[in-house]
C-alpha cells in the first residue's frame, strides 16, 4: 500500500525558550504522519504533548531539526495556507460571548474567505455539513457559553472539519465527554481519517481509546518520543509507563 | 436549511428599520428649525444666496446633518472594533482614553498654539489619538487582563485633564472661550467647508476597518485561535487601532467629545442584528450610531452629551448588570 506522507519531523527537537533558557521535552525524533491513519499522543501530565502538537501545528518554532509539509518547510508556508492545511483543535480557551455554535462552526471557512470574510454557498454547506457531522444541528442557534463542556467540544471539533484540512491535530478532545461521546468522538476520527484521507495527531490519557480507534501511538516518556503500532503497542512495551507507580 | 435564511431575514429587517428611522431622522434634522425652508428655495451652493434659507441650510442644517451621521458612525464603529479588540464589553474611545488624546491634541492646538500643517486641529486630535493608542497598545501586549487596560485609559484621561488645566492657566481669554466652547460637544460646529475633510477622514478609517472584519471576527477568540485561522494578527491590530484611532479623532476633532456612542451603540446594535459576525455588525452599529446622533441633534438646545448620556448610561447599565449576572 502506497502510503502518502502528509507531515514529517527530521530530528525533531521540541520545546519552549531560546538557545539559553530552553525547555526541552525530549530527545530529538523522526516520525511521519501518514494520510488515512490516526496516532494517539500520549505521556504523563506535564510531557510536552501540547507543546508538540502546537509545534506540528506551526504555532511555535520547533528547537532543533525540521517540520516538513507535503515536502515543503512548514516554516515556509504562510498561515493562510497552514491554515488550509493544519487545524490545532483544543478544547478550552476563550468562550466567546453572544457567538451561536454556527458562527463559531462557520469561523472555520475563514482561511478560504475574502477581505470581508463573506461567506459563499460552498462555504455554507461544508459548515451545514460540519454541523451535522457532530450532531449539533439542534445546537446550531444557540451561543456557545449556553452549551454544556461536552456540546462545546463538539463545537470545535465541527469548526475544525469545516475547515477541510488533511492535518487534524487535537489536543485530548474527550477531556469533557461522557464515556459513549467519546467512543463516538474516536470512531467519528477514525471514520474522517479513512473516508477523508486525513492524517490525525490525538492526545489521550486514555490506553482504551488509543489501543482500539488509533493506528499507531505515539508516547512521550522519559524525554524519548516512541512509535509503535497500536496492534503492537503493548507488547512492545510502549505502554509500561502508564502502569508503573513510580 | 432553515436556519440561515431566518438570520438573514433578521439582519434585512434591522437594517430595513435603521434605514427608515434614518431617513426619518435625517428630514427632520433638515426641516426642524425655527426658519421656514421650501426645497423650491434650495440651489446649488454656487448659487449667490438669494436668501437667508439658502444660508440656514447649507451653512447650518445640511453641516449638522453630517456632523451627527459621521460621528455616530465613527464613534460606534469604532466602540464596536475597540470592544472586539480588547475582548471587553466596556470598551470604547472614550474609556481607553483614544478620545482623550484627541482632546489633548485640540488643547495643544487651540491653547498653545500647536500646529500641524493645514490639517490644524484634526491633525492635533488625530496625533493624539495616535499616541494615546500606541499606550495603550503597548499595554495591551503586556497584560492579558483586560481590566488593566480600563484602568490605564481612566490614568490616562487623568492625566491628560491634567495636562490641560495646565494649559488652561497659561492661555488667553479667547483661546480659552473656543476650547471650553468646543469641550461641550457639538454638531452645530461644522462649516461647509470642513464636510468634505470630515467625510474624507472617516471614510479612511471605515476602509481600515473594512479590511480587517476577518481579523475582527477571529480575534474575539483570542490571537492564537485567530493565528490557527490564517489571520495575521499584528497586521490586523495595527489596523484596527489606526482605524479607531482616527475615527475617534475626526469625531472629536469636529465635534469635541461626544459621549457615549461608541460604548453603548455596539450593544444596541447587538440587542438588533443577534449576531456576532462583523460583517453585518459593522453596518449595523454604523447606522445605529448615526440614527442616535441625528436623533440627539434635533434636542438643539440641550447640551449633546447629556442628551446622549441620557441613552447610553441605561445602556452601559445593563451591560454591567447582565455581565455580572454571566459570571
Amino acid at each position: 500500500m502506497a502510503e502518502h506522507v502528509l507531515l514529517k519531523c527530521k530530528e525533531l527537537g521540541f520545546g519552549y525558550g531560546g538557545l539559553e533558557s530552553s525547555t526541552v521535552f525530549a530527545l530529538p525524533f523522526d516520525f511521519e504522519l501518514r494520510a488515512g491513519e490516526v496516532v494517539a499522543l500520549m505521556g504523563e501530565n506535564g510531557c510536552g504533548k501540547s507543546t508538540l502538537l502546537k509545534t506540528l501545528a506551526g504555532r511555535i518554532p520547533a528547537l532543533a531539526g525540521a517540520v516538513l509539509l507535503q515536502g515543503g518547510l512548514l516554516k515556509e508556508f504562510s498561515i493562510r495556507d497552514l491554515a488550509k492545511r493544519i487545524a490545532l483543535v483544543r478544547m478550552s480557551g476563550i468562550v466567546p460571548d453572544r457567538m451561536t455554535a454556527r458562527e463559531f462552526v462557520s469561523l472555520g471557512r475563514s482561511p478560504y474567505a475574502g477581505i470581508l470574510d463573506g461567506r459563499s454557498v460552498e462555504d455554507e454547506l461544508a459548515v451545514d455539513a460540519a454541523l451535522e457531522l457532530l450532531e449539533l444541528q439542534s445546537f446550531a442557534d444557540r451561543t456557545v457559553t449556553s452549551l454544556s463542556d461536552g456540546e462545546r467540544s463538539r463545537v470545535y471539533l465541527a469548526e475544525a472539519v469545516a475547515q477541510q484540512v488533511q492535518i487534524l491535530l487535537l489536543d485530548e478532545p474527550n477531556a469533557f465527554l461522557d464515556i459513549p461521546r467519546s467512543h463516538r468522538l474516536f470512531k467519528l476520527l477514525k471514520k474522517l481519517a479513512a473516508e477523508r484521507n486525513m492524517g490525525i495527531v490525538v492526545s489521550t490519557h486514555s490506553v482504551e481509546y488509543a489501543e482500539r480507534y488509533c493506528d499507531r501511538i505515539m508516547v512521550i516518556h522519559g524525554g524519548v518520543v516512541r512509535v509503535e503500532s497500536a496492534a503492537s503497542a503493548r507488547a512492545s512495551g510502549l505502554l509500561d509507563w502508564t502502569e508503573s507507580e513510580g | 436549511m432553515s436556519r440561515p435564511t431566518v438570520k438573514i431575514s433578521r439582519a434585512v429587517v434591522g437594517f430595513v428599520v435603521l434605514t427608515l428611522l434614518f431617513v426619518f431622522f435625517a428630514f427632520l434634522t433638515l426641516t426642524a428649525g425655527s426658519t421656514e425652508i421650501s426645497w423650491s428655495d434650495l440651489g446649488l451652493r454656487n448659487v449667490p444666496y438669494a436668501n437667508m434659507a439658502n444660508q440656514i441650510f447649507w451653512e447650518i442644517r445640511f453641516p449638522r446633518l453630517v456632523a451627527a451621521v459621521l460621528s455616530g458612525v465613527a464613534l460606534a464603529v469604532a466602540g464596536l472594533s475597540l470592544q472586539t479588540l480588547f475582548r471587553n464589553p466596556l470598551a470604547g474611545p472614550f474609556v481607553l482614553g483614544i478620545s482623550s488624546g484627541a482632546s489633548l491634541g485640540v488643547a495643544l492646538s487651540l491653547l498653545a498654539g500647536l500646529s500641524f500643517g493645514h490639517f490644524g486641529v484634526l491633525g492635533s486630535a488625530a496625533v493624539g489619538a495616535l499616541a494615546v493608542t500606541a499606550i495603550v497598545m503597548s499595554v495591551s501586549t503586556r497584560f492579558a487582563n483586560s481590566t488593566v487596560l480600563l484602568v490605564v485609559g481612566l490614568l490616562v484621561g487623568y492625566f491628560i485633564d491634567a495636562v490641560v488645566s495646565l494649559l488652561i492657566v497659561n492661555s488667553d481669554a479667547e483661546s480659552l472661550r473656543v476650547y471650553v466652547s468646543w469641550g461641550m460637544g457639538s454638531f452645530g460646529r461644522l462649516t461647509y467647508d470642513g464636510v468634505g475633510l470630515f467625510a474624507v477622514a472617516v471614510l479612511a478609517g471605515l476602509l481600515l476597518l473594512a479590511c480587517s472584519v476577518r481579523f475582527l471576527n477571529a480575534v474575539r477568540l483570542g490571537d492564537d485561535f485567530a493565528r490557527g485561522l490564517g489571520v495575521n494578527v499584528r497586521l490586523g491590530r495595527i489596523l484596527v487601532l489606526l482605524g479607531t484611532s482616527v475615527l475617534a479623532a475626526s469625531a472629536t476633532a469636529f465635534c469635541g467629545p461626544v459621549a457615549f456612542v461608541g460604548i453603548a451603540v455596539p450593544h444596541l446594535a447587538f440587542m438588533l442584528f443577534k449576531t456576532s459576525n462583523h460583517r453585518v455588525l459593522l453596518p449595523g452599529a454604523a447606522l445605529c450610531g448615526a440614527v442616535l446622533c441625528l436623533a440627539a441633534s434635533l434636542f438643539q438646545t440641550l447640551p449633546l452629551n447629556a442628551v446622549l448620556s441620557l441613552v447610553g448610561v441605561p445602556v452601559v447599565l445593563w451591560v454591567i448588570v447582565r455581565g455580572g449576572r454571566l459570571h
